[in-house]
C-alpha cells in the first residue's frame, strides 16, 4: 500500500521489519531518492519534488512492488555485544524482574541465551532495534521517558532490545550497558551494526566495563 | 583569520547544509534551521549558499574580530551593534581588527545567521560541517560555542552587496505554514482534523532544533497516539498524546507517533524561525498544489539565489 506523506514523500507498507529492509534496498536501486527510511512496518521515501513528478515516482514504486522483493540477505556477521546487566548500568532490571516474575539471573540467562537480528537502525545515529526478544521478557515502553540515557545502554520495549549507540532521551526499560562503542563519527565506517546482522549479548562483570 | 567568542549567547552553533541520505542509519538532517536565511547571509559575502556560518538563537553572542574581514547577517530581526553603533542585516559589512559585535536579543523570529567571507572552518562529518548537538559531532567540536572559543576562517574577499527589498523575508510573531496530509492524518476524528487545519496554534516554550510543541485545542487520535516506529522528516507534525509536535531539522529519524501532517517543502525553512509564543496557522494544501507552490517559490528565489532548488 502506497500513501502520500506531504508533497515530497511516500510511505510504502511492509509486512515486517525484514520486508521493510528488503523493500528499502530494492527501492534504493530503482530510483533517485533523497532519503529511504525503513521503519518497523513501512518504508518512507523522500523524492526531489523540484525534479520529479509524484505520478512518475508512484509508478516507480508500484513497479518495484509488482516485482516483489527478494528476501533480506541474512548477514553472516555475528556481532557479540558485551553487557553489564543490572546495577547502575541497568537501573530497570529489578523493575523488569517484578513485572515479569523472573529473577535477575533468569532475565540475564534468557537475554543472553538467544541469537537476535538487527531489525532497523534509526531514531539517533546508530540506535539499533534488535528483534527476537523472548516473550517472557516483553514489557511496553515506559510511560515517562528519561531525559538522558547513557551511550551503550541496553533497553527493552515490546518485542525488541534497543541499543543506545549514543546518549539521548529515551523510554526503554534499561537492563544493562555495553562498553562497546557502536557509533563513532570519526571512524571510516561509523556504524558497527546494520539491519540483518546477527547479534548475541554476552554478560560481563561490572569490572570489565572500563577494562 | 580568527573571531573570538567573548560571550556565547543562548545557543550559537556553526551550521551549513543538511546531511541527506543517512536517515536509515539514524542520522538526522541537521543543518541551518532556516537554510534560506543562511543562503542570504552567504550571498552577501560571495560564499556558496551552504558555506559554514554562525547560527545565533534568540539571545545573541558578543564576538570580536581579530583581523579585517567582510561579513553579513540575515534571518531573525535582531539588533546588532559594532563598537556600539548599529549595523544592518542584508548588506555586506566590513570589520576592522579589534571590532566587537554585540548581537541580540531577537525581537521577531528565532535565528540569525552571521556569514564571513570564506566561511568558518568546521569539522566535516558524514557529508556536512553542520553541528549535531545531540550526537556531538560536526561544526565546532560538536558543541555550541563557549566564551573564549576562537573561530577560524579563510581570508575571503567580498564586494559590497545589498539584498534587494523583495528578497528580505519578513519576520513576525504570527506565521502561516502550508501543510499537506500525511500517512496517519485519517486517524484524526472530524473535530481533530478541523482543529489541526483551522485553529490558531501557539508555539510552546520548549522549542529547539529537535522540534516544538503547538499548544491549542486537544486533538483526538484513533490509535491512542502509538504506532510501530516509522520514518519521519523535518516538518513532520506528529501527534503524541493530544497535542501536535512539529519536528525540526535535528529530530530523530523514526518515530512511534501518528504523522498527522507534513509542512510542505516550500515552507519548511520557516519552521526554523518559530519561537515560543509565536502564533501559527496550518494551511491545508493538496500535494500537487504544494508542488506547484514549491516550484514557483524556487523560480522566484532563483533570481537572487542561483541554487534556490537546493536551498528549499
Amino acid at each position: 500500500m502506497l500513501t502520500r506523506c506531504g508533497d515530497d514523500a511516500f510511505s510504502v507498507a511492509a509486512g515486517s521489519p525484514q520486508e521493510a529492509q528488503a523493500l528499502a534496498a530494492q527501492l534504493r536501486r530503482s530510483g533517485d531518492w533523497l532519503d529511504v527510511v525503513p521503519g518497523i512496518g513501512s518504508v518512507l521515501l523522500r523524492f526531489d519534488a523540484t525534479r520529479y513528478n509524484a505520478d512518475e515516482v508512484g509508478r516507480t514504486i508500484a513497479s518495484v512492488l509488482e516485482e516483489g522483493t527478494a528476501a533480506l540477505r541474512v548477514s553472516d556477521t555475528l556481532v557479540e555485544i558485551p553487557v553489564v546487566y543490572g546495577g547502575d548500568h541497568g537501573p530497570d532490571l529489578d523493575e523488569l524482574a517484578r513485572a515479569t516474575g523472573l529473577s535477575g539471573d533468569e532475565i540475564v540467562a534468557l537475554h543472553t541465551g538467544s541469537e537476535y537480528r538487527v531489525d532497523m537502525i534509526g531514531f539517533t545515529p546508530g540506535f539499533a532495534f534488535v528483534g527476537g526478544l523472548d516473550e517472557r521478557l516483553r514489557v511496553p515502553r515506559r510511560t515517562e521517558p528519561r531525559q538522558r540515557v547513557e551511550a551503550g545502554s541496553i533497553g527493552i520495549a515490546d518485542a525488541r532490545t534497543g541499543i543506545y549507540a549514543m546518549a539521548s532521551p529515551g523510554g526503554w526499560t534499561l537492563i544493562g550497558r555495553t562498553p562497546r562503542k557502536l557509533f563513532d563519527p570519526a571512524a571510516a565506517n561509523p556504524f558497527v551494526l546494520e539491519p540483518g546482522m546477527r547479534v548475541r549479548f554476552v554478560a560481563i562483570g561490572p569490572g570489565e566495563f572500563d577494562a | 583569520m580568527t573571531m573570538t567568542v567573548v560571550k556565547p549567547g543562548l545557543q550559537s552553533t556553526l551550521q551549513s547544509r543538511p546531511r541527506t541520505g543517512l536517515r536509515h542509519q539514524g542520522v538526522p538532517a541537521g543543518g541551518a534551521a532556516d537554510p534560506l536565511s543562511l543562503a542570504l547571509a552567504n550571498r552577501l559575502v560571495g560564499n556558496a549558499w551552504d558555506a559554514t556560518a554562525l547560527e545565533v538563537t534568540l539571545a545573541g553572542p558578543v564576538l570580536r574580530f581579530e583581523r579585517d574581514c567582510a561579513y553579513a547577517f540575515a534571518g531573525a530581526a535582531v539588533p546588532v551593534a559594532r563598537n556600539g553603533i548599529a549595523v544592518e542585516a542584508h548588506e555586506t559589512l566590513f570589520a576592522r581588527a579589534g571590532d566587537e559585535l554585540v548581537i541580540g536579543p531577537a525581537t521577531a523570529g528565532a535565528r540569525l545567521y552571521l556569514a564571513v567571507a570564506g566561511g568558518f572552518d568546521a569539522d566535516d562529518v558524514l557529508g556536512s560541517s553542520s553541528t549535531n548537538l545531540q550526537a556531538a559531532f560536526g561544526g565546532f567540536g560538536g558543541r555550541a560555542l563557549q566564551a573564549g572559543d576562537a573561530l577560524q576562517y579563510a581570508a575571503g574577499a567580498a564586494e559590497a552587496v545589498t539584498t534587494p527589498a523583495e528578497f528580505r523575508p519578513p519576520m513576525a510573531a504570527s506565521r502561516a505554514l502550508r501543510v499537506c496530509e500525511s500517512a496517519e492524518t485519517p486517524l484524526l476524528d472530524g473535530a481533530g482534523r478541523e482543529a489541526l487545519f483551522g485553529a490558531n496554534w501557539v508555539v510552546d516554550r520548549r522549542a529547539d532544533r529537535m522540534g516544538l510543541r503547538l499548544d491549542g485545542p486537544p486533538l483526538s487520535v484513533a490509535s491512542e497516539g502509538r504506532m510501530p516506529s516509522a520514518g519521519v522528516l523535518p516538518g513532520t507534525i506528529q501527534c503524541p498524546g493530544d497535542a501536535p509536535y512539529l519536528l525540526g531539522v535535528d529530530a530523530g529519524t523514526v518515530g512511534g507517533y501518528p504523522r498527522v501532517a507534513q509542512v510542505t517543502r516550500a515552507d519548511r525553512h520557516l519552521t526554523g524561525q518559530l519561537r515560543p509564543g509565536d502564533r501559527v496557522r496550518l494551511l491545508h494544501r493538496e500535494p500537487e498544489e504544494a508542488v506547484a507552490e514549491l516550484r514557483a517559490k524556487v523560480d522566484y528565489w532563483s533570481a537572487w539565489l542561483p541554487d534556490a532548488a537546493e536551498i528549499f
